[in-house]
């Protein structure tokens, strides 16, 4: 599949190397020891999951923040980026997955903005961006009102942006999560018309149809650091995804089934609207049992989010209840439904489920905050609260020097882990975990599966939210699939593969997953609309 | 001295040492040298006695807020240590000087050099490195503040030193400390009212109307209203908190019912409490004349006065107002409310990150405008001191815009109930000692030079070693945990 051979010769210096960088970030190491060399005039893809550095190391290539260690080598030359402009200075762009247009500016004004001593902003400028789209092939208008254009014309006039600053190295940062196929296949068109003309583009994906069909090599970045880089003519999407994951890493998996008949939480055609009026959640109708995890799988703006919202009180349902033991919890305010006996694990624990700037203990109140043995009336319980923080530390394996540590100081994964013992504690009947160990290390990710299944053995119920495949399907009793916002299928997690669960969650449906997986082509086609609607 | 004993001594021990050491060398050589001098050395031996000892006291409570093992670290050695000196020498000092106003020399040093040395000790031993860093940086933006008013005056052809130095005498005198402390009370509640706001991320800017409108209609009330003692003050009290609280709650329901910015509505409402006052303080309405070019509210009967307290002990003959017992009793509700109440907790929750309250089940609408009603009942008490302390009535002259000055001294006192204390004391110092410049045909304006360059300084500075801070504790956390790169085990 994999297309025109590299353009630039053996011989040429590499368009850009890295060479042993890493990157830490307060208690986390975000990157180590990456090596890539990425030949000029080439289509040099890096794929790696959710969280596994990709965008910090093209942060840190397109100078967006120093290394700590490893140094970046442009044409065989060291250089040192203090901001995107150092970047761009040496020929490196990027696109960013969100694009950063004025929609109220035409395609010329948007181009020069913030270039204008390149060619001006008039007719210099107007013949440049003529000329790049036509050697390109990017067919671009400069005089069009950006609000007028939809999303693949926006991708190439934020293309068309970088090369009009020079770029000689295009990173390209998930560039086709917002596109529908014909419009991928547009892309596509595009970076071969590029690479032609002896511009290098990095291309950064998880989406191993894609990458195999575009790119020239593949480097797979795992746990923050590069383990192999492919020739994508020898690989298989397979080979990829076990690169990509691991094959030492900790399985999850259930024990005997401890689901009992006994409904502890029910969504009865629960339906949320965006502030548009347009359904983000449509009639969705699960029942969670005790001793039960029911796992949601969905690519990513399917509405699992507003899902999780709506259970937690955080959303306003237009139609459908919600009911907790009998109990209708669908007017019920999000204290009231944490005091009921409803943990909540949220997806972004730095932005919902921690204070930050507050030490551990404090935290430990976050989301009990009317409960014992954290307050006593209007009053905090100060040695209630650090007694109990003690007990989450010892119990749950947070490594922390104490509990008057401010939480940002903790490392992502036992961040998670206090937070789990926060939730964990008072006995809830029902716990939403929204990606529990996203982002989070090894050992804590084993941990971490190993309280939810303590949890699911003592009787807890369970709605499980993940990206990862596997853990999706190892820790759940009973699988869904959300697409725009709907259960599309219901799945048996036993001897499903994730390939299988990823056709289903791109819209293929289940049965064919056998099918589509020789023509990968086919379920992104269906997967691209199914984001479309996001 | 014992510090040889190879064994680890009891802290209690070496405490005692510390404060004999220093009280001893401070009497012995008091007999020889100034009195100042000799308190400084005393204390200076002391914190030598405390830093040589340090590795061998038992102390089971040498780690820092932040848990970690601060002593020893660097961070400890060039910042503790040296703030710990500092603090300990001017609060020697400090105390020494005002013990002196009231007893004789031969006690009141002695006693400085206790509380020196005690100090030095315990804040050896308890300061924690973040700590020391804010004390470090009000420091650093006190000495930055001094050294550009000192450039201002320089420039302008006068000199500096002469002029700080008689400000300091002007504002050390006893009828200017009682000034001073009158003003600081008015102040302090201005900025608690604002700083209420600011832990929330709310800007109440409107604290000047609000306070402006209570204390018009508060004065009204007692000057209209002939009640018995007590009763009245509790009234007119009751008043001024209702006032500043529905014209704040105002503010408060449009934020959270429209979505209007806090800070835009608090604006219009000063501008239309502006307009409120001026109508209502005319003679058809609230006021009397009082003479041929002022008018005002009726004088309130002086059962219904606060009595103020004989500074007699200060030296001067002029009265703290009584008001400054509300002062204190409002700091401490504010610090109690703010750390030991499940609303407090919910509030700086709020403050810190919304979108974390709200999925903890906090009520964000309703702590937007608590807090704001809050703020406004805190904001209406400001002009209390001045009614029932002083003026008795609300006449034209009525003290305007403090409502501004507790934003700056709310952002001085970093919105902490004991920072504000030592803010508005400065900044009423500054308002207080600058009269004498006319005198001496310095402009006055230095004082506003000085406040405003002291404002944006600690902003600034606070901020950047508080974000340097923050890192560098990250830092020794990862380093004391051995955690560094966990996952290299996945590398192949």
């Amino acid at each position: 599949m994999s297309s025109t051979p590299p353009g630039g010769g053996a011989d040429a210096p590499p368009a850009v190397e890295l060479r042993g960088i890493t990157k830490r970030f307060p208690g986390v190491v975000a990157n180590h020891d990456i090596d890539i060399t990425v030949a000029p005039g080439t289509v040099h893809a890096v794929v790696g999951e959710n969280g596994a550095g990709k965008s910090t190391l093209m942060k840190t290539l397109y100078g967006m923040h120093r290394p700590d260690e490893g140094e970046i080598l442009v044409r065989n030359e060291p250089v040192h980026f203090s901001n995107p402009s150092d970047a761009i200075k040496q020929g490196i762009g990027m696109v960013h997955q969100h694009f950063m247009l004025a929609d109220n500016l035409t395609v010329l004004e948007n181009v020069v903005l913030g270039a204008e001593r390149r060619h001006g902003i008039g007719r210099r400028a107007r013949a440049r961006i003529l000329a790049l789209s036509a050697q390109y092939g990017l067919g671009i208008r400069p005089d069009r009102l950006m609000e007028e254009l939809g999303v693949g014309d926006r991708q190439r006039v934020e293309i068309l942006k970088v090369l009009y600053r020079g770029a000689e190295t295009i990173i390209l940062d998930e560039p086709t999560a917002v596109l529908v196929p014909q419009e991928v296949d547009e892309l596509f068109d595009n970076l071969r018309e590029l690479k032609r003309e002896g511009l290098t583009v990095i291309f950064i994906s998880h989406k191993l149809d894609e990458v195999l069909s575009v790119a020239d090599e593949i480097t797979v970045i795992r746990r923050g650091t590069t383990v192999d880089t492919v020739d994508p003519a020898h690989t298989s999407a397979r080979e990829l995804a076990t690169l990509m994951v691991g094959g030492e890493l900790p399985v999850p998996e259930l024990r005997e089934s401890t689901v009992t008949d006994h409904v502890v939480l029910s969504l009865q055609g629960v339906t949320v609207l965006s502030p548009e009026g347009r359904p983000v959640v449509d009639d969705v109708s699960v029942d969670v049992h005790r001793g039960e995890i029911v796992g949601v799988a969905g690519v990513e703006g399917n509405g699992q989010s507003e899902l999780i919202e709506a259970v937690m009180g955080m959303q306003t349902l237009s139609t459908g209840r919600i009911l907790l033991e009998g109990a209708d919890i669908t007017e019920w305010s999000t204290l009231r439904i944490r005091e009921a006996g409803v943990g909540y694990i949220p997806e972004d624990r730095q932005r919902h489920g921690m204070l930050l700037e507050s030490p551990l203990w404090e935290n430990r109140i976050l989301g009990h905050q009317t409960r014992a043995p954290s307050v006593r009336g209007p009053w905090l319980d100060r040695s209630g609260a650090r007694a109990d923080s003690e007990r989450i530390v010892t119990e749950y394996d947070v490594r922390t020097p104490g509990i008057d540590v401010v939480a940002d100081a903790l490392s992502g994964g036992n961040q998670q882990k206090f937070i789990i013992g926060r939730e964990m504690s008072g006995e809830p009947r029902f716990l939403v975990a929204a990606h529990p160990t996203r982002g989070v290390d090894v050992g804590a990710q084993s941990a971490i599966w190993e309280q939810l299944r303590e949890a699911r053995a003592a009787g807890l119920a369970v709605l499980l939210i993940s990206a990862d495949l596997d853990e999706l399907i190892g820790m759940s009793d009973a699988l869904h699939v959300i697409l725009r916002g709907r259960l599309v299928a219901e799945a048996d997690p036993t001897g499903l593969t994730p390939e299988q669960l990823g056709s289903a969650m791109t819209g293929a449906g289940l049965d064919n997953a056998e099918a589509t997986e020789g023509d990968p082509r086919a379920d992104r086609t269906r997967g691209a609309e199914g984001e479309d609607g996001a | 001295m014992t510090e040889n004993a190879p064994r680890t001594l009891a802290a209690p021990v070496v405490f005692g040492l510390t404060l004999a050491l220093g009280v001893v060398t401070t009497v012995v050589l008091d007999l020889a040298l100034l009195w100042w001098a000799a308190l400084l050395i005393g204390v200076g031996l002391a914190f030598v006695l405390v830093a040589a000892t340090a590795a061998r006291t038992r102390d089971g409570s040498s780690l820092g807020a932040t848990g970690a093992q601060e002593e020893g670290t660097p961070l400890h050695k060039v910042l503790v240590a040296p703030m710990t000196l500092v603090l300990a020498l001017v609060t020697g000092l400090a105390t020494a000087w005002i013990l002196d106003l009231q007893l004789i020399a031969e006690v009141a040093v002695p006693l400085g050099a206790l509380i020196g040395a005690g100090l030095a000790f315990v804040l050896f031993h308890r300061l924690s490195a973040m700590l020391a860093l804010s004390f470090a940086a009000v420091l650093a933006a006190g000495v930055l503040a001094v050294g550009v008013t000192g450039a201002v005056l320089q420039l302008s052809g006068i000199a500096p030193m002469e002029t700080f130095g008689r400000m300091l005498e002007f504002g050390s005198r006893p009828d200017s400390m009682v000034q001073i402390i009158n003003t600081s009370t008015t102040y302090y509640l201005a900025a608690v009212a604002v700083a209420i706001g600011f832990k929330m991320g709310l800007f109440n800017i409107g604290v000047d109307g609000q306070y402006r409108l209570a204390a018009l209609l508060a004065a009204s009330v007692g000057g209209y209203l002939m009640l018995p003692p007590v009763i009245s003050q509790i009234v007119i009290i009751a008043t001024a908190v209702a006032v500043g609280g529905v014209w704040a709650g105002i503010a408060g329901y449009l934020k959270v019912a429209r979505g209007v910015s806090e800070v835009i509505s608090t604006i219009m409402l000063n501008s239309i409490a502006t307009g409120i006052t001026a109508y209502l303080l005319s003679t058809d309405r609230l006021a009397v004349e009082l003479s041929t070019n002022n008018i005002g509210t009726p004088p309130m009967p002086e059962s219904s006065w606060v009595p103020g307290i004989p500074a007699g002990f200060l030296g001067s003959d002029n009265e703290i107002w009584g008001m400054i017992v509300l002062a204190a009793v409002v700091g401490f509700m504010y610090w109690a409310m703010l750390n030991r109440t499940r609303f407090g907790f919910e509030l700086r929750a709020t403050g810190q990150s919304k979108t974390a309250a709200e999925a903890s089940g906090v009520d964000v609408k309703k702590m937007v405008f608590l807090s704001m009603l809050f703020s406004g009942m805190i904001a209406g008490l400001v002009g209390l001191p001045q009614l029932l302390g002083h003026s008795h009535q609300y006449a034209l002259d009525f003290p305007a815009g403090i409502g501004f000055i507790g934003i700056a001294i709310a952002l001085l006192g970093r919105n902490h109930p004991v920072g504000i204390v030592f803010a508005a004391l400065l900044w009423s110092f500054l308002d207080q000692s600058a009269g004498i410049l006319p005198f001496d045909d310095t402009p006055q304006e230095i004082a506003v030079i000085a406040q405003a360059t002291i404002v944006l300084t600690v902003v600034v500075v606070y901020e950047v070693v508080h974000r340097w801070g923050r890192g560098y504790q990250q830092q020794q956390i990862g380093k004391q945990l051995g955690r560094t790169v966990e996952s290299s085990g996945e590398a192949k």
